[in-house]
Protein backbone atom coordinates (compact mmCIF):
# COMPACT_ATOMS: atom_id res chain seq x y z
CA UNK A 1 0.00 0.00 0.00
CA UNK A 2 1.68 3.20 -1.17
CA UNK A 3 1.42 6.61 0.46
CA UNK A 4 -0.50 7.78 -2.60
CA UNK A 5 -3.04 4.98 -2.16
CA UNK A 6 -3.53 6.00 1.42
CA UNK A 7 -4.01 9.63 0.53
CA UNK A 8 -6.58 8.70 -2.08
CA UNK A 9 -8.34 6.50 0.45
CA UNK A 10 -7.76 3.40 -1.66
CA UNK A 11 -6.92 1.30 1.38
CA UNK A 12 -10.27 2.25 2.85
CA UNK A 13 -11.94 1.59 -0.44
CA UNK A 14 -10.78 -2.03 -0.39
CA UNK A 15 -12.86 -2.53 2.75
CA UNK A 16 -16.10 -2.38 0.76
CA UNK A 17 -16.38 -6.17 0.43
CA UNK A 18 -15.65 -6.94 4.11
CA UNK A 19 -18.12 -4.21 5.03
CA UNK A 20 -20.83 -5.70 2.80
CA UNK A 21 -20.28 -9.05 4.54
CA UNK A 22 -20.51 -7.43 8.01
CA UNK A 23 -16.91 -8.49 8.52
CA UNK A 24 -15.64 -5.18 9.89
CA UNK A 25 -15.88 -4.12 13.50
CA UNK A 26 -14.86 -1.46 15.96
CA UNK A 27 -12.88 1.61 14.94
CA UNK A 28 -12.16 0.22 11.47
CA UNK A 29 -15.86 -0.06 10.78
CA UNK A 30 -16.59 3.45 12.06
CA UNK A 31 -13.75 4.86 9.97
CA UNK A 32 -15.11 3.18 6.86
CA UNK A 33 -18.63 4.43 7.55
CA UNK A 34 -17.33 8.00 7.87
CA UNK A 35 -15.50 7.53 4.59
CA UNK A 36 -18.70 6.22 2.94
CA UNK A 37 -20.59 9.41 3.69
CA UNK A 38 -18.24 11.42 1.51
CA UNK A 39 -17.50 8.82 -1.16
CA UNK A 40 -20.35 8.36 -3.59
CA UNK A 41 -18.49 5.72 -5.57
CA UNK A 42 -17.85 3.63 -2.43
CA UNK A 43 -21.47 3.90 -1.37
CA UNK A 44 -22.54 2.60 -4.77
CA UNK A 45 -20.07 -0.23 -4.57
CA UNK A 46 -21.12 -1.20 -1.04
CA UNK A 47 -24.73 -1.22 -2.20
CA UNK A 48 -23.98 -3.58 -5.08
CA UNK A 49 -21.80 -5.87 -2.95
CA UNK A 50 -24.45 -5.95 -0.22
CA UNK A 51 -27.01 -7.11 -2.77
CA UNK A 52 -24.54 -9.85 -3.72
CA UNK A 53 -24.02 -10.89 -0.11
CA UNK A 54 -27.77 -11.09 0.43
CA UNK A 55 -27.93 -13.73 -2.32
CA UNK A 56 -26.13 -16.02 0.12
CA UNK A 57 -29.18 -15.80 2.37
CA UNK A 58 -31.39 -17.35 -0.31
CA UNK A 59 -30.15 -20.78 0.58
CA UNK A 60 -30.92 -20.52 4.27
CA UNK A 61 -34.68 -19.88 4.55
CA UNK A 62 -36.38 -22.02 7.19
CA UNK A 63 -39.85 -22.06 8.73
CA UNK A 64 -39.82 -20.17 12.04
CA UNK A 65 -41.61 -21.57 15.12
CA UNK A 66 -45.34 -20.76 14.98
CA UNK A 67 -45.26 -19.03 18.38
CA UNK A 68 -42.87 -16.41 16.99
CA UNK A 69 -45.63 -15.02 14.79
CA UNK A 70 -48.01 -14.35 17.70
CA UNK A 71 -45.30 -12.75 19.76
CA UNK A 72 -44.10 -10.48 17.00
CA UNK A 73 -47.57 -9.44 15.86
CA UNK A 74 -48.65 -8.62 19.41
CA UNK A 75 -45.43 -6.76 20.07
CA UNK A 76 -46.04 -4.77 16.91
CA UNK A 77 -49.41 -3.66 18.24
CA UNK A 78 -47.59 -2.43 21.37
CA UNK A 79 -44.61 -0.78 19.76
CA UNK A 80 -44.55 2.75 18.36
CA UNK A 81 -42.65 3.25 15.12
CA UNK A 82 -39.69 5.55 14.73
CA UNK A 83 -40.47 8.86 13.16
CA UNK A 84 -38.83 9.39 9.83
CA UNK A 85 -36.69 12.52 9.45
CA UNK A 86 -39.51 13.96 7.36
CA UNK A 87 -42.05 13.57 10.17
CA UNK A 88 -39.79 15.29 12.69
CA UNK A 89 -39.53 18.27 10.37
CA UNK A 90 -43.31 18.35 10.21
CA UNK A 91 -43.60 18.28 14.01
CA UNK A 92 -41.30 21.28 14.26
CA UNK A 93 -43.17 23.14 11.55
CA UNK A 94 -46.42 22.60 13.47
CA UNK A 95 -44.91 24.46 16.42
CA UNK A 96 -44.33 27.67 14.47
CA UNK A 97 -46.64 29.81 16.71
CA UNK A 98 -43.71 30.08 19.14
CA UNK A 99 -42.16 32.46 16.65
CA UNK A 100 -45.14 34.82 16.92
CA UNK A 101 -44.74 35.10 20.66
CA UNK A 102 -41.13 36.22 20.46
CA UNK A 103 -41.69 39.93 19.59
CA UNK A 104 -43.60 40.45 22.83
CA UNK A 105 -40.29 40.27 24.63
CA UNK A 106 -38.94 43.21 22.70
CA UNK A 107 -38.07 46.06 25.09
CA UNK A 108 -40.19 49.08 24.32
CA UNK A 109 -37.48 51.56 23.30
CA UNK A 110 -34.65 49.26 22.38
CA UNK A 111 -32.77 49.98 19.18
CA UNK A 112 -34.14 47.85 16.37
CA UNK A 113 -30.96 45.85 15.85
CA UNK A 114 -30.83 44.77 19.49
CA UNK A 115 -34.49 43.87 19.47
CA UNK A 116 -34.04 41.71 16.40
CA UNK A 117 -31.03 40.01 17.92
CA UNK A 118 -32.97 39.39 21.14
CA UNK A 119 -35.89 38.02 19.20
CA UNK A 120 -33.55 35.79 17.25
CA UNK A 121 -32.09 34.47 20.48
CA UNK A 122 -35.53 33.74 21.84
CA UNK A 123 -36.51 31.96 18.66
CA UNK A 124 -33.31 29.96 18.83
CA UNK A 125 -34.00 29.05 22.45
CA UNK A 126 -37.57 28.02 21.68
CA UNK A 127 -36.39 26.00 18.74
CA UNK A 128 -33.93 24.23 21.03
CA UNK A 129 -36.83 23.40 23.34
CA UNK A 130 -38.74 21.92 20.42
CA UNK A 131 -35.79 19.78 19.43
CA UNK A 132 -35.32 18.62 23.03
CA UNK A 133 -38.98 17.74 23.24
CA UNK A 134 -38.78 15.73 20.05
CA UNK A 135 -35.71 13.97 21.44
CA UNK A 136 -37.40 13.36 24.80
CA UNK A 137 -40.31 11.80 22.99
CA UNK A 138 -37.91 9.65 21.01
CA UNK A 139 -36.05 8.65 24.19
CA UNK A 140 -39.34 7.80 25.82
CA UNK A 141 -40.36 5.67 22.85
CA UNK A 142 -37.00 3.93 22.92
CA UNK A 143 -37.25 3.28 26.66
CA UNK A 144 -40.69 1.85 26.10
CA UNK A 145 -39.50 -0.34 23.25
CA UNK A 146 -36.72 -1.61 25.53
CA UNK A 147 -39.25 -2.36 28.27
CA UNK A 148 -41.40 -4.30 25.83
CA UNK A 149 -38.37 -6.09 24.42
CA UNK A 150 -37.37 -7.02 27.97
CA UNK A 151 -40.73 -8.65 28.69
CA UNK A 152 -40.65 -10.35 25.30
CA UNK A 153 -37.18 -11.71 25.91
CA UNK A 154 -38.32 -13.67 28.97
CA UNK A 155 -38.28 -17.37 28.08
CA UNK A 156 -41.91 -17.76 29.15
CA UNK A 157 -43.20 -14.58 27.48
CA UNK A 158 -46.56 -15.14 25.85
CA UNK A 159 -49.03 -12.94 24.08
CA UNK A 160 -52.78 -12.81 23.93
CA UNK A 161 -55.45 -10.36 22.90
CA UNK A 162 -59.18 -9.77 22.71
CA UNK A 163 -61.23 -7.61 20.37
CA UNK A 164 -65.01 -7.18 20.33
CA UNK A 165 -67.21 -6.60 17.28
CA UNK A 166 -67.05 -2.84 17.60
CA UNK A 167 -63.25 -3.02 17.40
CA UNK A 168 -62.53 -2.34 21.06
CA UNK A 169 -59.59 -4.44 22.11
CA UNK A 170 -56.89 -5.19 24.62
CA UNK A 171 -53.57 -6.88 23.94
CA UNK A 172 -51.01 -8.19 26.39
CA UNK A 173 -47.53 -9.67 26.38
CA UNK A 174 -46.83 -11.23 29.76
CA UNK A 175 -44.16 -13.20 31.52
CA UNK A 176 -45.19 -15.14 34.62
CA UNK A 177 -41.57 -15.57 35.74
CA UNK A 178 -40.92 -11.81 35.48
CA UNK A 179 -44.38 -11.13 36.91
CA UNK A 180 -44.67 -8.43 34.33
CA UNK A 181 -46.95 -7.54 31.45
CA UNK A 182 -47.17 -4.93 28.72
CA UNK A 183 -50.76 -3.98 28.00
CA UNK A 184 -52.18 -1.99 25.13
CA UNK A 185 -55.69 -0.78 24.24
CA UNK A 186 -57.18 -0.23 20.83
CA UNK A 187 -60.38 1.33 19.55
CA UNK A 188 -61.37 2.76 22.92
CA UNK A 189 -60.62 6.39 22.17
CA UNK A 190 -60.12 8.90 24.99
CA UNK A 191 -62.91 9.10 27.59
CA UNK A 192 -64.71 12.45 27.68
CA UNK A 193 -64.69 15.01 30.48
CA UNK A 194 -61.13 14.40 31.65
CA UNK A 195 -61.94 10.84 32.66
CA UNK A 196 -59.34 8.09 32.23
CA UNK A 197 -58.95 4.40 31.39
CA UNK A 198 -57.72 2.52 34.43
CA UNK A 199 -56.26 -1.00 34.33
CA UNK A 200 -57.17 -3.53 37.03
CA UNK A 201 -55.77 -6.88 38.02
CA UNK A 202 -58.48 -9.36 39.00
CA UNK A 203 -57.66 -12.11 41.50
CA UNK A 204 -59.89 -14.76 43.08
CA UNK A 205 -61.39 -13.74 46.44
CA UNK A 206 -59.59 -10.40 46.42
CA UNK A 207 -60.41 -6.84 45.48
CA UNK A 208 -59.26 -5.64 42.08
CA UNK A 209 -55.80 -4.06 42.26
CA UNK A 210 -55.03 -0.94 40.19
CA UNK A 211 -52.17 -1.43 37.71
CA UNK A 212 -52.19 2.17 36.55
CA UNK A 213 -53.81 4.68 34.21
CA UNK A 214 -53.52 4.67 30.45
CA UNK A 215 -52.10 7.71 28.75
CA UNK A 216 -53.71 7.68 25.30
CA UNK A 217 -52.34 4.92 23.06
CA UNK A 218 -49.19 4.45 25.13
CA UNK A 219 -48.75 0.84 26.30
CA UNK A 220 -48.82 0.34 30.03
CA UNK A 221 -46.12 -1.75 31.69
CA UNK A 222 -47.53 -3.57 34.74
CA UNK A 223 -45.15 -4.96 37.36
CA UNK A 224 -45.56 -7.35 40.27
CA UNK A 225 -48.34 -9.52 38.86
CA UNK A 226 -49.35 -12.34 41.21
CA UNK A 227 -49.11 -15.82 39.74
CA UNK A 228 -52.75 -16.44 40.69
CA UNK A 229 -54.06 -13.41 38.77
CA UNK A 230 -57.01 -14.46 36.64
CA UNK A 231 -57.74 -11.51 34.38
CA UNK A 232 -57.21 -7.87 33.45
CA UNK A 233 -60.03 -5.36 33.23
CA UNK A 234 -60.26 -1.76 32.03
CA UNK A 235 -62.80 0.71 33.42
CA UNK A 236 -63.50 4.40 32.83
CA UNK A 237 -62.73 6.36 36.00
CA UNK A 238 -62.73 10.02 37.07
CA UNK A 239 -59.62 12.14 36.48
CA UNK A 240 -56.70 10.75 38.52
CA UNK A 241 -58.20 7.26 38.81
CA UNK A 242 -60.03 5.46 41.62
CA UNK A 243 -59.14 3.23 44.57
CA UNK A 244 -61.60 0.61 43.35
CA UNK A 245 -63.48 0.36 40.04
CA UNK A 246 -66.61 2.56 40.00
CA UNK A 247 -67.94 1.46 36.59
CA UNK A 248 -68.21 -1.88 34.83
CA UNK A 249 -65.31 -2.93 32.60
CA UNK A 250 -65.21 -1.76 28.99
CA UNK A 251 -62.84 -4.62 28.10
CA UNK A 252 -61.62 -7.66 29.96
CA UNK A 253 -59.00 -10.32 29.24
CA UNK A 254 -58.33 -13.71 30.85
CA UNK A 255 -54.66 -14.32 31.70
CA UNK A 256 -54.75 -18.11 31.71
CA UNK A 257 -53.25 -18.48 28.25
CA UNK A 258 -50.26 -16.32 29.19
CA UNK A 259 -49.22 -18.48 32.13
CA UNK A 260 -51.13 -16.95 35.03
CA UNK A 261 -53.83 -18.37 37.30
CA UNK A 262 -53.06 -21.96 36.27
CA UNK B 1 -48.26 -7.96 -2.88
CA UNK B 2 -44.48 -7.75 -3.09
CA UNK B 3 -42.27 -7.06 -0.07
CA UNK B 4 -41.34 -3.63 -1.46
CA UNK B 5 -44.94 -2.40 -1.67
CA UNK B 6 -45.76 -3.89 1.72
CA UNK B 7 -42.80 -2.27 3.43
CA UNK B 8 -43.92 1.14 2.21
CA UNK B 9 -47.37 0.52 3.75
CA UNK B 10 -45.75 -0.73 6.95
CA UNK B 11 -43.73 2.49 7.11
CA UNK B 12 -47.08 4.29 7.28
CA UNK B 13 -48.10 2.25 10.34
CA UNK B 14 -50.24 -0.37 8.52
CA UNK B 15 -50.37 -3.42 10.82
CA UNK B 16 -52.28 -5.58 8.31
CA UNK B 17 -49.51 -4.97 5.79
CA UNK B 18 -46.98 -5.99 8.44
CA UNK B 19 -48.81 -9.31 8.94
CA UNK B 20 -48.56 -9.97 5.23
CA UNK B 21 -44.93 -8.91 5.16
CA UNK B 22 -44.25 -11.24 8.09
CA UNK B 23 -45.56 -14.12 5.96
CA UNK B 24 -43.10 -13.26 3.21
CA UNK B 25 -39.94 -12.53 5.19
CA UNK B 26 -40.08 -14.45 8.47
CA UNK B 27 -38.77 -17.64 6.82
CA UNK B 28 -35.77 -15.99 5.17
CA UNK B 29 -35.03 -13.96 8.33
CA UNK B 30 -35.29 -16.92 10.71
CA UNK B 31 -33.31 -19.20 8.40
CA UNK B 32 -30.48 -16.72 7.98
CA UNK B 33 -30.30 -15.95 11.69
CA UNK B 34 -30.27 -19.65 12.54
CA UNK B 35 -27.53 -20.30 10.00
CA UNK B 36 -25.32 -17.71 11.68
CA UNK B 37 -26.33 -18.06 15.34
CA UNK B 38 -26.86 -21.88 15.35
CA UNK B 39 -28.44 -22.11 18.79
CA UNK B 40 -32.23 -22.54 18.23
CA UNK B 41 -33.43 -20.57 21.27
CA UNK B 42 -31.06 -17.67 20.59
CA UNK B 43 -32.01 -17.73 16.91
CA UNK B 44 -35.64 -17.31 17.81
CA UNK B 45 -34.79 -14.45 20.14
CA UNK B 46 -32.68 -12.64 17.55
CA UNK B 47 -35.31 -13.17 14.83
CA UNK B 48 -37.92 -11.66 17.12
CA UNK B 49 -35.70 -8.61 17.69
CA UNK B 50 -35.10 -8.26 13.98
CA UNK B 51 -38.78 -8.51 13.02
CA UNK B 52 -39.77 -6.01 15.69
CA UNK B 53 -36.99 -3.68 14.58
CA UNK B 54 -38.31 -4.07 11.04
CA UNK B 55 -41.63 -2.66 12.22
CA UNK B 56 -40.04 0.13 14.26
CA UNK B 57 -37.58 1.33 11.69
CA UNK B 58 -39.68 0.77 8.55
CA UNK B 59 -40.10 4.58 8.14
CA UNK B 60 -36.35 4.73 7.50
CA UNK B 61 -36.53 2.39 4.48
CA UNK B 62 -35.66 4.22 1.29
CA UNK B 63 -37.01 2.32 -1.76
CA UNK B 64 -34.59 4.24 -3.97
CA UNK B 65 -31.61 2.55 -2.35
CA UNK B 66 -32.35 -1.12 -2.87
CA UNK B 67 -34.96 -3.82 -2.50
CA UNK B 68 -36.99 -4.35 0.68
CA UNK B 69 -35.89 -7.95 1.02
CA UNK B 70 -32.25 -7.04 0.84
CA UNK B 71 -32.74 -4.23 3.39
CA UNK B 72 -34.48 -6.67 5.75
CA UNK B 73 -31.94 -9.46 5.34
CA UNK B 74 -29.08 -7.01 5.81
CA UNK B 75 -30.66 -5.98 9.10
CA UNK B 76 -31.12 -9.64 10.11
CA UNK B 77 -27.53 -10.52 9.19
CA UNK B 78 -26.11 -7.62 11.16
CA UNK B 79 -28.04 -8.60 14.31
CA UNK B 80 -27.15 -12.27 13.94
CA UNK B 81 -23.47 -11.44 13.55
CA UNK B 82 -23.58 -9.14 16.60
CA UNK B 83 -25.04 -11.98 18.65
CA UNK B 84 -22.64 -14.66 17.49
CA UNK B 85 -19.62 -12.40 18.09
CA UNK B 86 -20.62 -11.56 21.65
CA UNK B 87 -21.37 -15.23 22.32
CA UNK B 88 -17.97 -16.16 20.88
CA UNK B 89 -16.22 -13.52 22.98
CA UNK B 90 -17.90 -14.93 26.10
CA UNK B 91 -16.86 -18.48 25.20
CA UNK B 92 -13.29 -17.39 24.61
CA UNK B 93 -13.26 -15.64 27.96
CA UNK B 94 -14.48 -18.80 29.66
CA UNK B 95 -11.87 -20.83 27.86
CA UNK B 96 -9.09 -18.46 28.89
CA UNK B 97 -10.30 -18.64 32.44
CA UNK B 98 -10.31 -22.41 32.15
CA UNK B 99 -6.59 -22.22 31.25
CA UNK B 100 -7.22 -23.90 27.94
CA UNK B 101 -5.81 -22.69 24.71
CA UNK B 102 -8.39 -24.33 22.56
CA UNK B 103 -9.74 -22.75 19.42
CA UNK B 104 -13.07 -23.76 17.94
CA UNK B 105 -12.52 -26.31 15.20
CA UNK B 106 -12.72 -25.16 11.62
CA UNK B 107 -16.35 -25.78 10.94
CA UNK B 108 -17.06 -26.87 7.44
CA UNK B 109 -20.61 -27.58 8.49
CA UNK B 110 -22.36 -30.49 6.91
CA UNK B 111 -25.72 -29.26 8.08
CA UNK B 112 -28.77 -31.23 7.08
CA UNK B 113 -30.68 -28.93 4.79
CA UNK B 114 -33.96 -29.09 3.02
CA UNK B 115 -33.75 -29.33 -0.72
CA UNK B 116 -34.77 -26.20 -2.56
CA UNK B 117 -34.18 -24.68 -5.92
CA UNK B 118 -32.58 -21.55 -4.53
CA UNK B 119 -30.47 -23.54 -2.12
CA UNK B 120 -29.28 -25.66 -4.99
CA UNK B 121 -28.43 -22.60 -7.09
CA UNK B 122 -26.43 -20.97 -4.33
CA UNK B 123 -24.57 -24.20 -3.65
CA UNK B 124 -23.73 -24.62 -7.32
CA UNK B 125 -22.54 -21.05 -7.63
CA UNK B 126 -20.45 -21.34 -4.47
CA UNK B 127 -18.85 -24.44 -6.03
CA UNK B 128 -17.70 -22.32 -8.95
CA UNK B 129 -15.63 -20.05 -6.73
CA UNK B 130 -12.05 -20.90 -5.91
CA UNK B 131 -11.59 -22.54 -2.52
CA UNK B 132 -10.14 -19.36 -1.02
CA UNK B 133 -12.89 -17.15 -2.41
CA UNK B 134 -15.51 -19.53 -1.09
CA UNK B 135 -13.97 -19.85 2.36
CA UNK B 136 -13.39 -16.10 2.69
CA UNK B 137 -17.00 -15.32 1.80
CA UNK B 138 -18.69 -18.09 3.78
CA UNK B 139 -16.60 -17.75 6.95
CA UNK B 140 -17.64 -14.11 7.06
CA UNK B 141 -21.25 -14.37 5.95
CA UNK B 142 -22.43 -17.68 7.38
CA UNK B 143 -20.15 -17.89 10.42
CA UNK B 144 -19.89 -14.23 11.35
CA UNK B 145 -16.09 -13.93 11.42
CA UNK B 146 -14.44 -10.56 10.80
CA UNK B 147 -12.12 -10.37 7.80
CA UNK B 148 -9.19 -10.20 10.23
CA UNK B 149 -10.31 -13.45 11.85
CA UNK B 150 -10.81 -15.00 8.43
CA UNK B 151 -7.27 -14.03 7.47
CA UNK B 152 -5.95 -15.61 10.63
CA UNK B 153 -7.92 -18.83 10.17
CA UNK B 154 -6.85 -19.21 6.57
CA UNK B 155 -3.31 -17.98 7.26
CA UNK B 156 -3.61 -15.35 4.53
CA UNK B 157 -2.51 -11.70 4.42
CA UNK B 158 -5.33 -9.21 5.08
CA UNK B 159 -5.09 -7.77 1.59
CA UNK B 160 -5.59 -11.18 0.03
CA UNK B 161 -8.70 -11.84 2.07
CA UNK B 162 -10.21 -8.50 1.08
CA UNK B 163 -9.59 -9.29 -2.58
CA UNK B 164 -10.94 -12.85 -2.30
CA UNK B 165 -14.08 -11.52 -0.66
CA UNK B 166 -14.65 -9.01 -3.40
CA UNK B 167 -13.93 -11.47 -6.21
CA UNK B 168 -16.06 -14.12 -4.55
CA UNK B 169 -19.06 -11.80 -4.26
CA UNK B 170 -18.67 -10.54 -7.82
CA UNK B 171 -18.52 -14.08 -9.16
CA UNK B 172 -21.62 -14.99 -7.22
CA UNK B 173 -23.33 -12.02 -8.82
CA UNK B 174 -22.44 -13.29 -12.29
CA UNK B 175 -23.59 -16.79 -11.46
CA UNK B 176 -26.79 -15.98 -9.56
CA UNK B 177 -27.68 -12.82 -11.43
CA UNK B 178 -29.75 -14.75 -13.97
CA UNK B 179 -32.19 -16.04 -11.36
CA UNK B 180 -32.66 -12.81 -9.40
Amino acid sequence: MSVLDRLLGRDLHSLAAPYALDALEGEEKRRFERHLKGCHRCAEEVRALTEDAVRLAWSTAAAPPAALRDRVLTAVRLTPQEQSARDLTRVRAAHQPTRARAPRLRPLFAPLATATAAAALVVAALFAVQVTQARDQLDQERAQAREIAHVLAAPDARATGERDQSGRGIGVVASASERRAVVTLSGLGTPSGGRVHQLWLMRPNENPRSLGLFDGDTPLVADGLDPNSTSLAVTVEPHGGSQQPTTSPVVQLALETVGFGE
Amino acid sequence: MEADELLVLVAGGDQKAFEELYGLVSGPVFGLVRRVVRDPAQSEEVSQEVLLELWRSAPRFDPGRGSALSWILTLAHRRAVDRVRSARAATEREQREGQRNHRPAFDQVAEEVEAGLEREWVRRCLDRLTALQRQSVTLAYYDGYTYREVAERLSLPLGTVKTRMRDGLTRLRDCLGGVA
